[in-house]
């Protein structure tokens, strides 16, 4: 009976009050989207570092002809500095850092080349004996990358001791200004829903003080009077926070799509990470709501 | 059934208080004319009861509990041991007779069962029989008091308040609903009424309590009330 009552009284307040509804809606939708999509952008950064961090590797550049650091001045590696380089990455003191040693000779550094930039013309202006010889080390913990730094930039023959994870970082840097910027609107957006949900409470306790008064006069609990008009602003940010949801899945589902039709050696996040958003913008959508509702009843609805 | 010990309510500390010590006790079954004119601290009294304020000095005590006492989640079941009526009526216009006195009992749990069987039974104490699905504005001015009075004890409570429910109508439609207060006094549901119509304390002959700013003038077992600009007259 009270069940059916609270009911009743939820849907003739969103009635009365539908125009608030629908903007209460249209906020939390935009609001809890950014949320979202901030969320999202935090999980595409893991996703990517759990993917890169085992494939990257310290590079190892040998000397050609035009180097121009401290340790060429001799000209290019020579066949005994190149085996004396290898030797020490398999040293046994280096061995606890180092998982692997792969050696790319010029003839496959031009191919690597040719495969990353296939689209560019500066390809055909590239030779072998431009690009140096390297050696590829795979580190047992990529954070040690300062042991290798140390140990082979003053060797002889060694022209840099570069690591391909600064230009991740780079990359996650973006993200993760993007995603900075996203919660950045989302928090200001929530504000305003938030305020909005006050107003919406507000003007709906007013359209219905008479109900209200009368209940209180009959002693109508607390909660009665009250969980219609709160119930109202969470239904509302309930809604919001399924549209958000929806479009959330279809940005992921299909421009996911082609971002990994595009980059396809790209680890890009799927439909399933809004398993863990989705309930979490739920979440944040009603009790904003509630909170909202319960603050301005406090002060709007005398029980 | 109401009991005030040396009760003041002072709203704003510039004027004079709204009521000035009074002590006053209702018995239970009672009928009780609180009158006075306007501004001699008739509503303030009834909003006392239903502990819609506080008494600044003094105590209330309802059913022999000390108002004060009872905390804010409990005030609700205070109030249900009280039903209201008012000048104005206060029915909600967008439902029907039947509907308006359901919702007293819908909004405190109720079942539907037994809400299908009171509200009729209730309609008819107050002469309302076959008009369950009349709106409000179809009513005239004494039947809409009639609903609200049915709305008022429909949860049977101990205490009726009756706040000025003559002060709208004409003389004749009065008495009928003096008539239904009467009766439901009757059936043992303590009654106070606040009232400066002279016509209908002076018909009842019922306890009257006479409020003069604030004050506790008059207390009549079965008395009279004579208007305020009479008594000056018969005063000069």
């Amino acid at each position: 009976m009270r069940f059916a009552f609270v009911l009743g009284e939820i849907a003739s307040g969103m009635r009365r009050n539908l125009v608030m509804v629908v903007s209460v809606v249209l906020v939390t939708f935009i609001s809890l989207t950014f949320v979202g999509a901030a969320g999202l952008l935090q999980l595409q950064i893991n996703q990517m570092k759990g993917y890169w961090y085992d494939r990257v590797q310290v590079a190892v550049f040998l000397c050609v002809e035009n180097s121009t650091s401290e340790s060429c001045a001799s000209g290019p590696v020579t066949d005994e500095q190149r085996s004396a380089i290898e030797a020490k990455l398999n040293s046994p003191e280096l061995s606890t850092y180092v998982d692997t040693v792969e050696y790319e000779s010029q003839d496959q550094a031009l191919v690597h080349f040719r495969e990353q930039l296939a689209n560019s013309p500066i390809v055909e202006a590239v030779t072998a004996d431009q690009l140096p010889e390297s050696f590829r080390v795979g580190l047992v913990d990529p954070e040690k990358y300062e042991v290798i730094s140390e140990a082979f930039s003053s060797e002889p023959g060694v022209d840099i001791v570069s690591d391909q994870r600064e230009y991740l970082e780079e990359i996650f840097g973006y993200i993760n200004i993007a995603s900075l910027v996203a919660l950045g609107i989302a928090v200001v957006m929530s504000v305003g829903a938030i305020l909005l949900v006050a107003t919406t409470i507000r003007l709906s306790a007013f359209s219905r003080r008479r109900e209200t008064g009368i209940m209180r006069l009959v002693g109508a609990s607390k909660a009665i009077i009250q969980l219609p008009f709160v119930l109202e602003g969470v239904i509302a940010a309930i809604l919001g926070a399924a549209i958000a949801s929806g479009t959330l899945w279809a940005v992921l589902r299909y421009g996911g799509e082609w971002l990994s039709r595009e980059y396809p050696q790209m680890g890009f996040i799927s439909t399933q990470e809004l398993l863990l958003v989705v309930p979490a913008l739920f979440l944040l959508g009603a009790l904003l709501a509630g909170a909202s509702s319960l603050l301005t009843l406090r002060r709007y609805l005398k029980v | 059934m109401i009991r005030f010990e040396q009760v003041t309510k002072v709203y704003d500390h510039k004027s004079k208080p709204a009521l000035d010590s009074v002590s006053l006790d209702v018995d239970r079954d009672e009928f009780v004319f609180l009158v006075g004119a306007s501004g001699s601290g008739k509503s303030t009294f009834i909003r006392l009861v239903l502990k819609e304020d506080r008494a600044t000095r003094g105590a209330v005590y309802v059913a022999g509990q000390n108002v004060a006492n009872i905390p804010s989640w409990r005030v609700p079941r205070l109030r249900r041991g009280i039903g209201v009526v008012f000048q104005d009526f206060r029915l909600l216009p967008n439902k029907s007779v039947f509907a308006n006195v359901a919702f007293a009992m819908q909004v405190i749990g109720k079942s539907r069962a037994v809400i299908r069987e009171t509200v009729p039974e209730v309609l008819k104490t107050v002469g309302l029989e076959g008009k369950n699905n009349r709106m409000p504005h179809e009513l005239s001015g004494g039947e809409q008091q009639r609903v609200a009075i049915a709305r008022a004890i429909v949860n049977k409570p101990g205490i009726l308040l009756a706040d000025e429910p003559t002060g709208n109508l004409d003389p004749t439609t009065s008495m009928g609903i003096m008539k239904v207060l009467d009766k439901i006094n009757q059936n043992g549901t303590t009654v106070v009424m606040a009232t400066h119509d002279d016509d209908i304390v002076n018909t009842m002959r019922k306890r009257v309590v006479e409020l003069r700013d604030g004050s506790v003038v008059r207390d009549d077992a079965q008395g009279i009330y004579i208007g305020e600009t009479t008594t000056t007259a018969a005063a000069g």
